[in-house]
């Protein structure tokens, strides 16, 4: 139902150390936020596409097509920064409207589409680190920085129940569907709100049902799984380490001129 | 067909495709990478009171009653699922509803502070809806300042005396104005107009994001309260046990 869950599973760099794969796109992704610089959006996002799609052999339109989710925001927000109303007309255009402009700059032009490019590059990193874990290694890594034991109790807790609640939901509304349930706009909106009351009580009741079975096996206030172990290759974390240098090198060279 | 006309086609099956993609309308997370990073420190910083405040009465609730972990999870699970689902919209694209007001009215402010932060957690890994860097400023507005105006107001209303109905719907309502309002001056902040300052900046991102948000909420506040008003005729025991209607009456 979640497209990025089911790719994750099959991702090629699955097994790989996930840890690894956690620290390679949080400091490339800083350094693309950070830097704000192009070379280094477009390396990382070269760099992100050949593994998702190399490595991790995830098929490349459906890679596209996850890309293109942000870019209603991407394009609305870019918009705001670099279209201007003002009394004075800018450099780069001017369109007079009665006694005002609407205008911009060369410089917010160039700043917008940097702002694009460290967009576009950050959300590389985002996905690769979300289309070649899974839920479970990614919650491991967390559980290792010493994330309180509610905390991971609960996010553990809600990723099993997310999968029920949508097999539910998605069962309800095919049979709304299949009695006219959205025959209009107004029947449509009270039927998704009768929809959301129906999904809530069950979730309430089988929420009930569910902790008597944990109680019943035991269940002590922490969940033990059994994890995996898939440690980090040194060939690998050499080649993160070159290469976040070579980020850091960037950064320091862009930052000095 | 000659070569041009080919050309011709595959560039508008291309543009047509373009455009098939896009219009996917969010509750306005402020997408991965988008702010500088001093913001991105500085949100985070700024949720962690709130958080903290979350976490203790979560702790406490859980203490107090063990059975109530498989509850919140599960309030969690469903704030993620409805603000996942496409909502019936007039316009044709696919918008999402944020699901903190409805939290914030069932469970409380501090629970949903909690809930929201791993929501949108999942949401930036599992749906690219926001990010990890972001992460700081998306839940100040939308599981922190939302969800505590909401509840304000449902409180508020409670206590004139206004209609069940017209208080759900201004909380659910105001709630996402707020939300909507309350990200638009943080990409303001960040962004600066450079005619105008972050006040003009901040007029324009709202204007941008008018169009979406207005109806959107709308929406939102109109769904709460079929979702409340069932609740309250098919489900009495689950909204007592919650602590709801309790309050309520």
């Amino acid at each position: 139902m979640i497209v990025v869950d089911k790719l994750c599973y099959r991702s090629g760099l699955r097994y790989v150390n996930a840890a690894e794969k956690f620290i390679f796109s949080i400091i490339t992704l800083l350094f693309c936020v950070v830097s704000r610089s192009l070379v280094i959006a477009g390396i990382a996002f070269a760099i992100n596409g050949w593994l998702t799609m190399k490595k991790g052999r995830i098929p490349g339109a459906l890679y596209a097509k996850l890309l293109a989710v942000p870019f209603s925001f991407l394009i609305l927000s870019t918009l705001a920064v670099i279209v201007n109303v003002s009394k004075v007309p800018l450099d780069a255009y001017a369109i007079p409207v009665g006694s005002f402009f609407i205008t911009g700059s060369f410089q917010s032009m160039m700043f917008g589409v940097q702002l694009i490019g460290t967009a576009m590059a950050s959300v590389s990193c985002l996905y690769f680190l979300s289309l070649n874990t899974t839920m479970t290694d990614f919650l491991g890594v967390l559980a290792k920085l010493h994330c309180p034991e509610i905390l991971m109790e609960l996010m553990l807790l809600i990723y099993r129940f997310i999968f029920v609640l949508m097999e539910t939901a998605s069962a309800i509304m095919v049979s709304q569907k299949s009695r006219l349930g959205n025959k209009d706009f107004r029947t449509s909106v009270d039927s998704f709100g009768k929809m959301g009351a129906g999904l809530l009580i069950r979730a309430f009741k089988r929420s009930n049902a569910l902790y008597d079975a944990m109680e019943s096996r035991c269940y002590d206030g922490k969940i033990r799984v059994l994890e995996e172990n898939h440690s980090a290759k040194r060939k690998e974390i050499a080649a993160i380490a070159v290469f976040e240098l070579v980020l850091l090198g960037i950064t320091v060279w862009r930052k000095m001129i | 067909m000659s070569k041009k006309e080919k050309l011709l086609l595959k560039a508008s099956i291309a543009f047509a495709v373009m455009f098939a993609v896009t219009p996917a309308v969010n509750a306005m997370h402020i997408m991965e990478g988008y702010l500088p990073a001093k913001y991105c420190i500085a949100w985070g910083v700024i949720c962690v009171p709130f958080l903290a405040a979350g976490f203790i009465s979560l702790k406490k609730k859980i203490a107090a009653n063990r059975k109530s972990i498989t509850l919140i999870a599960m309030a969690g699970a469903f704030i993620f699922v409805i603000s996942s689902l496409k909502i019936p919209s007039v316009t044709g694209s696919c918008s999402h509803m944020t699901g903190t007001g409805l939290g914030a009215i069932l469970f409380g402010p501090a629970a949903v502070s909690i809930l929201g932060i791993i929501v949108l957690l999942f949401q930036a890994i599992l749906l690219a809806h926001g990010g990890l860097t972001t992460l700081g400023a998306n839940t100040f507005s939308m599981a922190i300042a939302g969800p505590l105006l909401s509840f304000a107001i449902y409180k508020l209303c409670g206590k004139f005396k206004v209609n069940r109905k017209v208080s759900v719907f201004l909380a659910a309502f105001l709630g996402d104005l707020f939300t909507y309002c309350v990200t638009s001056i943080q990409l303001a902040m960040a962004y600066p107009s450079e005619a105008g300052g972050a006040g003009a900046s901040a007029v324009k991102f709202l204007g941008v994001f008018a169009p979406t948000q207005l109806p959107l909420a709308v929406i939102e506040g109109i769904l709460t309260v079929i979702i409340i008003m069932a609740m309250e005729s098919y489900a009495k025991p689950e909204l007592k046990a919650i602590g709801f209607l309790k309050e309520a009456k």
